[in-house]
């Protein structure tokens, strides 16, 4: 039995669908994420494992538990939301007594909790201040603690760190992830930020409208993402989608790139069943920008490295890395090449291409080809 | 080992709770605004379809009291004073509440205290209000006998008596009541008006009267929406004003639909003829109000 | 030279902003000045003087008549007993009023249900209607009830008709108020009523008093629903004092109407005083809705 399981669960508000069946099952322990676009359903999604939604249809079982007819103080739930919902009128330590205190915990162990959290988090000095008088960052701990408080089965996180600037982001972000590896709870967190999915998650589901388009683990989801959708939200800069025609040469798929000067043959991988339905016709060609790069960063020790040559028309340096735009069949793609090798407007410039990561896609149903 | 606990509580009790309470707790205020609105207006509507006198009856009777009304010239006389005192009552609280308020926001010391003293008869009573003025008017000891203490003897301000004039009595009465109030309206209104506007105005060299008639008060367009809603809702139910200023006299120069509403339902024993006022008198409101709305609703959704 | 001008210009235009604004406030002020200045003289003084004279003695016989001698009609108690009545009838429809208003804002902003939307679109219509369109129903239904007393049937027909501004002043504010803080509360397994006690009334205080403000001077000043649903001695301030200025009978006594006048207004010229902050917040507040 997983620790937590949504069984084609809908939500309706009225005609309109805002959930068209959901499936998903975490076992314990495990950090779910829930990824999307705005609004796509997450919150919905969080606030009916949370009780405080209706399910329209299906069935959402905690542990071992169904609770769709359960109210949320019996769900054995803790949750942080976006805007923190900290109780202005009390201090942090009374906020984070309050369930406590509900749940008629005695006193003194409410101390040693509250100790104890505070300790955790780092909010010792803060307890006996009002929410108004705290920073953003020190709100979001609270609001952590609150959670921790309750020591529940399964914790809820509602976007807990977009409210925060670039850098705190950061930091809490490897926070939370240093607690769940020490605390071994069951989280389902729900951001639309993909680098927050990818650094965080044991298992995404990447939702779109109301569909849930992929559920993995992140590697899977990076590396055979389901769609173009899921292809192109994961992943930063996203992924490269060039319309090509897709041909067989000695049981491989081949495709070919026009640079505006010359056209080049690309030899992928051994050709599937799926993709062979495909010979002769329309496909998309989906490539990262780090699998397009200059020999030199290139991964000499894999063989079969594609060279192609193109013209630079935009060079952004990142740091580390600058990004090199090119046009491959009148589509501007992006390759991430070394500073030195990057070139400059108009050069240029000799690009490799990993051609086992290439991915291949229906343009009709935006499906990969496997 | 889940056989049992799956079954658990099939249902929670905190859970029936928070879909009944909130229901439960809204339930009387519900009855009371059906029964209180709704059913009232129903209700009205129906007598004023009945011969209903002393003791209301419920026959249908059609439209005999409307005939009756529309043929009553104290009536018409009241809808024609409602017309007179509405109209001159909502220019002169708007332009003198426009005024001030512009006024005021030219960064004026004591503007608090100022603020307070334009304000604090909304506070009163209009029965105070009437009172307070029916002595000031008093044409024997009142401002005719300033006047004439300070050497203008020829004066005589009798417009209290004055069936010709005292309507305007309850006009002055009723602007020195609500004038303030529509000053504190605008003054928020231009406060609410973007800073940054202003500035880049005057960067394009507009003289600050041009700003104001141009740019600041055109953008005050929903604060005199209400504004003047405001007004005219309080014009159409002004009751206790004229009760206290005039009684609605002399004569009938000072009556209102409210106090031959009034008069008809309560004193006089005419509750259908009460009754059908009534409806007219919601009618003129729904007329004055319902266009006013939509067309600002439409311009809303429009964006 | 044209520097100094301007600046000369710009000092005239100053001033007369600033003769406009006090000649305004000397308007706003005068006739509370003749009203007080009316209810310390004596008749003789009022018949010699006028409307700006000051009171030779400051007589206070005019105010000690106002309170307990006067005669409205056939009674002469004075308006001490119908300031009672006005008492005894506002505080209990302020008070539920403004409670049960606070119930209605908090379920309909943060306990919405189907339906929920239309019946404060509803409640909000009543804010337009004129009262006169329900007053002949409800003599007729407080009739039925046999409910006697003046006070008892005034503050029910305040409570009724009030819910809906303070329905109004509360929703308004709930809805500025992150739903998110309820979410949290019932995970932390709070109910209706604690959310409602412990977390929403507590950050309300401003809300609140706009409310009791706007009640106490809406109940205390009102006339309509006080000469229609009371009776004689059960009568509300307004209209004994409407009652006391237009009694025919005897010689007219100015000094005693302009101390009644005032008696009738000093609460709400007081609350004023007090909260005239809050005061304003609701006038505009209640002004959104018309
Ligand atoms: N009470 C409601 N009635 C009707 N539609 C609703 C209601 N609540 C939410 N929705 C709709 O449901 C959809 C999903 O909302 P939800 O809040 O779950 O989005 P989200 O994925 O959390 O987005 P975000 O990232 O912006 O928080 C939205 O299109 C929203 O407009
Ligand atoms: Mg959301």
């Amino acid at each position: 039995m997983g620790a937590l399981s949504i069984r084609n669960v809908k939500k309706s508000f009225g005609n309109t669908h805002i959930l068209k069946g959901i499936d998903l099952e975490i076992e314990k322990g495990q950090f779910l994420i829930l990824v999307g676009p705005s609004g796509c359903g997450k919150s919905t999604l969080l606030n009916m494992i949370a009780g405080l939604d209706d399910i329209t249809s299906g069935e959402i079982a905690i542990g071992d538990r169904v609770v769709n007819k359960l109210s949320p103080k019996d769900r054995d739930i803790a949750m942080v939301f976006q805007s923190y919902a900290l109780y202005p009128n009390m201090t942090v330590r009374k906020n984070i007594a309050f369930g406590l205190d509900i749940r008629k915990v005695p006193k003194p162990e409410q101390e040693e909790i509250i100790a104890r959290v505070a300790k955790t988090l780092q909010i010792e000095h803060l307890l006996d201040r009002k929410p108004m008088q705290l920073s953003g960052g020190q709100r979001q701990r609270v609001a952590m603690g609150r959670a921790l408080a309750r020591n529940p089965t399964l914790f809820l996180f509602d976007e807990p760190l977009s409210n925060l600037d670039a850098k705190l982001r950061v930091e809490m972000r490897s926070e939370i992830k240093l607690l769940h590896q020490r605390l071994g709870t069951t989280i389902v967190y729900v951001t639309h930020d993909q680098i927050e999915a990818m650094t965080l998650g044991d298992r995404i589901a990447v939702m779109k409208d109301g569909e849930v388009r992929q559920f993995g683990s992140p590697q899977q989801i990076y590396d055979a993402p389901a769609d173009l959708y899921v292809a192109g939200f994961i992943g930063s800069p996203s992924m490269n989608f060039i319309p090509v025609q897709l041909h067989e040469e000695d049981g491989h798929a081949v495709v070919e790139l026009d640079n505006g000067r010359a056209v080049q043959k690309v030899r992928l991988s051994p050709i599937s069943d799926s993709q062979r339905d495909f010979v002769g016709k329309q496909v998309v060609l989906g490539i990262r920008p780090e699998q397009l790069t200059d020999p030199e960063s290139a991964h000499s020790e894999r063989g079969n490295l594609q060279t192609l040559q193109a013209t630079v028309a935009i060079t952004e340096p990142t740091g580390p890395d600058t990004l090199v735009t090119v046009t491959f069949n009148g589509i501007k793609t992006v390759a991430r090449c070394h500073p030195r090798a990057a070139g400059a407007p108009g050069q240029q410039v000799e690009l490799t291409l990993d051609p086992t990561k290439a991915l291949l896609f229906d343009p009709a149903s935006e499906k990969r080809l496997a | 080992m889940t056989a049992s606990r799956q079954g658990a509580p099939g249902f929670s009790l905190s859970r029936l709770a928070d879909v009944i309470l909130p229901k439960l707790v809204l339930a009387p205020t519900v009855l009371a605004c059906l029964v209180g609105f709704y059913v009232f207006i129903g209700w009205t509507a129906w007598l004023s379809f009945t011969e209903s006198r002393m003791l209301p009856r419920y026959e249908w009777a059609g439209l005999v009291q409307y005939v009756e009304l529309f043929g009553n010239d104290r009536w018409w006389g009241a809808m024609q004073n409602l017309g007179v005192f509405g109209g001159l009552f909502i220019l002169v609280s708007l332009t003198l509440g426009l005024l001030m308020a512009v006024l005021l926001d030219q960064k004026i010391r004591f503007e608090g205290a100022i603020r307070t003293l334009y304000l604090y008869p909304m506070a009163l009573s209009f029965i105070v209000t009437g009172t307070a003025w029916k002595w000031i008017l008093n044409p024997g000891l009142g401002l005719e006998k300033l006047a004439h203490d300070w050497g203008f003897t020829g004066v005589t301000f009798d417009w209290i008596i004055n069936p010709d004039f005292a309507i305007y009595t309850v006009v002055i009465a009723g602007v020195w009541q609500s004038s303030g109030f529509v000053m504190a309206l605008f003054l928020a209104g231009l406060r609410g008006v973007d800073d940054s506007i202003i500035k880049a105005a005057q960067m394009d060299g507009a003289s600050l009267p041009t700003i104001y008639t141009r740019i600041i008060i055109p953008s005050l367009r929903p604060v005199f929406l209400s504004a003047f809603m405001i007004l005219a809702h309080i014009a159409v139910k002004s009751f206790d004003l004229v009760m206290a200023l005039t009684g609605g006299g002399p004569g009938f120069a000072t009556d209102l639909p409210s106090i031959f509403m009034y008069q008809h339902g309560f004193t006089r024993g005419q509750l259908g003829l009460g009754a059908a006022s009534a409806m007219m008198m919601l009618f003129t409101a729904c007329a004055v109000v319902m266009p006013l709305l939509y067309s600002e609703l439409r311009r809303e959704r429009r964006g | 030279m044209a520097d100094y001008q301007q600046s000369l210009q710009a000092k005239l235009i100053r001033f007369g902003i600033y003769a406009v604004l006090v000649l305004m406030a000397l308007w706003y002020l005068a006739p509370l000045y003749v009203m007080l200045s009316t209810s310390f003289k004596t008749l003789d003084e009022i018949r010699a003087g006028n409307l700006l004279s000051l009171p030779g003695t400051f007589s206070l016989d005019a105010w000690s008549a106002a309170w307990s001698t006067a005669c409205t009609g056939v009674e002469c108690g004075g308006m001490k007993s119908y300031f009672a009545n006005s008492l005894k009838m506002m505080i209990p429809a302020v008070l539920i009023s403004t409670l049960v208003g606070a119930f209605n804002g908090y379920i309909l902003s943060m306990w919405r249900f189907k339906g929920s939307d239309m019946f404060f679109m509803a409640l909000l219509i009543g804010t337009f209607l004129p009262y006169q369109v329900v007053i002949l129903p409800m003599a007729q239904v407080l009739g039925w009830l046999e409910l006697e007393n003046s006070t008892g049937r005034l503050v029910l027909v305040h409570v009724i008709y009030g819910l809906q501004f303070t329905t109004l002043f509360f929703r308004n504010y709930y809805v500025t108020v992150p739903g998110e803080l309820v979410k949290a509360a019932r995970i932390d397994g709070a109910g209706f009523f604690r959310i409602f006690f412990k977390i929403l009334l507590p950050i309300s205080v401003p809300t609140i008093m706009v409310c009791l403000i706007w009640q106490t001077t809406q109940i205390w000043n009102d006339y309509l629903f006080g000469v229609v649903f009371s009776s004689g001695e059960g009568q509300p301030m307004t209209v004994a004092l409407n009652n006391l200025v237009n009694t025919s009978t005897g010689v007219k006594q100015y000094n005693v109407d302009m101390a009644a006048a005032i008696i009738a207004a000093l609460p709400t010229l007081l609350v004023y005083m007090v909260g005239g902050k809050y005061f304003v917040r609701g006038l505009t507040a209640g002004a959104v809705k018309g």
